[in-house]
């Protein structure tokens, strides 16, 4: 059986290694874009079972890739976690409101990411192996 | 007065005055256009209608007198230029106002043609110069926002940076770490919490202060929001070997407040006080009531460090305040929580103070209103001076069908909540303040003004309603019920308000005793 593989979608390249190195140890296997643009045609291309998305992103900022996969009937089902540096205060509501399955400001608990990435890949039913 | 806006309002009672300060006006250079009125109400309905470019105001009119006067026109037309037209014996209110917005006084009977041109004009600069330095004190407070919010965000990427290498090597996720080097990392994760914590603080402050924050109240225990800050805060107060307690009356009752915010300011008490008491101390939490503030519970937090210096007792509330003496002065933060405090606990309509001796140690309490059902039910449960002939208690559980829901959850509730107050008529019916449970079961109730057989109605709309929400029947369930709240006893000789508090001590009970079982049930799943 394979690993869940999830998108990681952030314009700074140390952040997308060090999420990449702490997912892998976790069984995940991961695939990255580094902007608005590439992110949609690389969720076309893996079919990835879940998204990390940054909100701020060059060629179309993530409030844009959000719309855009849920409006795109065969992405919609991808679930979304948005990790931004952003402030929750002026971005939080308007992320899940756009169909984020859930809200993390930078730095988070990677503990805490972890459990959510586990529950959102078993509720959307796209986590059919469980990682160890 | 020249140019366009040459529109003078006028409001005088004494005809004689009135001509006779037409009449200099007229004999000024310009030409003027002046509406002239007797009354109080009618120069504000004037102003309704059309902005004139100065106000010429007699104190006392038949429908308002002295101090009175003023204040309703400035509230009227805070923008509008106003004189007022004294008389001989009331220089002192004359003053009075110019020190509340009114631009210039003019004494009746020694009003020349040209003072008054003069007057008119000089009003009319000096509140033009007002309003843009107004608007450029509101640019720069704006601008001064978005350049700490920009920066806060800048600031973040390469402190999460720092923070996941420092995390994947303390894990061992690059090779074996040795006892030094995960002591190391564990400095420098420290630092870099701090840093966040000043980060998060920063932007929080300026938000405060432009009045960006919003509370969002609830009815919830004030214990059990105690005990969760004690427990975000036990590791640090640990690590201090600084004892920490909880003293919460059993008798008091829940508070209406926002759970968020104030766990927010319990927090940053607490990290306070640890910050400035020595190891071997301790920090006490406590909730009480207080029976000279009946609507208020006081919640304080005491600790045995250092205390507060008297002259900086007035101080320690202000932005960027920060204590010469504190022994942790190596890291000493930005000076911003207990500012933060102040603004959080007075938008709840609270208060915060400080009692300390230098070296016995502080004690820092905030006051909180006391939930009370009772005053929001009044204007709904009572008509024409007496209770409605029946009342009925709605619940309505919108229950996630994962057990550790998050942020969209919270979301959906949110969104829950906004429609559930549209299902119901505001004047007979209330919502009440969600009873704040983290957890999967989220319970609104709603008391309504009506019977059983007609509360079917608001039933049917509120799942109509809050079956819209896409969360509904996909991951969360809906649970619509009422039952029929007992009114007292119209007999029993109690006063409106004993029985409104009656009612309200009864749906308190059911609501309680709903939430308990359903609890309960929860937990047996």
């Amino acid at each position: 059986m394979s690993n869940s593989k999830i998108m990681i979608v952030d314009d700074d390249p140390d952040l997308r290694q060090a999420l990449r190195l702490r997912l892998r140890a976790n069984h995940y296997d991961t695939v990255n874009a580094v902007d608005g643009y590439s992110a949609i045609a690389m969720a076309y291309k893996e079919h990835p079972n879940l998204i990390i998305l940054d909100l701020g992103l060059p060629a179309g900022d993530g409030f844009i890739v959000l719309d855009r996969l849920q409006r795109d009937d065969k992405l919609s089902a991808i679930p979304v976690i948005v990790l931004t540096a952003r402030d929750p205060q002026s971005s939080e509501q308007r992320a899940l409101q756009a169909g984020a399955a859930a809200f993390f400001q930078k730095p988070a608990d990677n503990a805490e990411l972890l459990d959510v990435i586990r529950a959102t890949l078993s509720q959307s039913g796209q986590g059919a192996v469980l990682p160890s | 007065m020249n140019g366009k806006s040459s529109y003078v309002l006028l409001i005088e009672d004494n005809p004689g005055d009135a001509d006779l300060v037409r009449l200099r006006l007229v004999e000024g250079k310009s030409a003027i256009d002046v509406n002239c009125v007797n009354r109080l109400s009618d120069g504000l309905a004037s102003l309704q209608e059309k902005s004139p470019s100065v106000i010429l105001l007699d104190l006392n009119l038949p429908d308002s007198q002295g101090a009175e006067t003023f204040r309703r026109v400035l509230e009227k037309a805070p923008d509008v230029p106003i004189v007022i037209l004294s008389g001989q014996d009331d220089e002192a209110l004359a003053m009075k106002a110019l020190h509340q917005g009114v631009q210039d006084y003019l004494v009746k009977g020694a009003i020349s043609s040209s003072g008054l041109d003069r007057a008119m004009r000089y009003a009319v600069e000096r509140q033009a110069l007002l309003r843009s330095l107004e608007m450029s004190r509101k640019q720069q407070l704006e601008f001064k926002n978005q350049f700490l919010s920009h920066v806060s965000h800048e600031l973040r990427t390469p402190l999460t940076c720092i923070h996941q290498f420092a995390t994947l090597l303390f894990d061992g996720l690059a090779g074996e770490v040795s006892a030094e080097q995960r002591d190391h990392l564990q400095t420098i994760l420290k630092s870099v919490n701090q840093l966040g914590a000043m980060v998060r603080d920063l932007l929080e402050a300026s938000r405060a202060e432009s009045g960006k924050v919003k509370i969002e109240p609830h009815c919830v225990s004030i214990g059990d929001l105690i005990r969760l800050a004690v427990s975000m805060t036990r590791s640090l107060a640990y690590e201090k070997q600084i004892g920490l307690e909880i003293g919460v009356d059993a008798r008091v009752p829940f508070v209406y407040a926002d759970p968020d915010r104030t766990l927010e300011v319990l927090i940053n008490l607490i990290d306070n006080g640890i910050k400035f008491t020595p190891s071997g101390g301790s920090i006490t939490v406590q909730a009480c009531l207080v029976p000279t503030e009946p609507d208020f519970v006081y919640v304080s937090v005491t600790d045995t460090g250092c205390g507060v210096d008297p002259a900086a007792k007035a101080l320690i509330f202000e932005r960027m305040y920060q204590d010469p003496n504190s022994i942790d002065n190596s890291r000493k933060g930005l000076g911003l929580g207990l500012f933060i405090a102040k603004e959080l606990v007075t938008l709840h309509g609270g208060r915060i103070w400080v009692v300390s001796e230098p070296g016995q140690g502080s004690t820092f309490t905030f006051t909180l209103p006391l939930y009370s059902l009772a005053k929001l039910l009044m204007p709904v449960i009572v008509k024409d001076d007496a209770l409605r002939d029946a009342v009925v208690l709605v619940k309505v559980s919108l229950m996630s069908r994962s057990k550790s829901p998050r942020g969209n959850w919270k979301e959906t509730c949110r969104a829950a909540l906004e429609r559930l107050q549209r299902c119901v008529y505001l004047d007979k019916d209330l919502v009440m303040p969600p009873m704040t449970a983290p957890g999967p079961l989220q319970t609104f109730f709603v008391v309504a003004s009506t019977d059983l057989a007609r509360a079917e109605i608001m039933m049917t709309r509120i799942r109509e309603q809050l079956g819209k929400l896409p969360e509904v029947n996909g991951t969360a369930d809906l649970e619509v019920s009422a039952s029929e709240v007992a009114l007292p006893d119209p007999a029993a000789g109690l006063t409106l308000e004993e029985q409104v508090q009656e009612v309200a001590e009864r749906v308190t009970e059911m609501a309680q005793s709903a939430l308990s079982t359903e609890c309960n049930s929860t937990e047996k799943k």
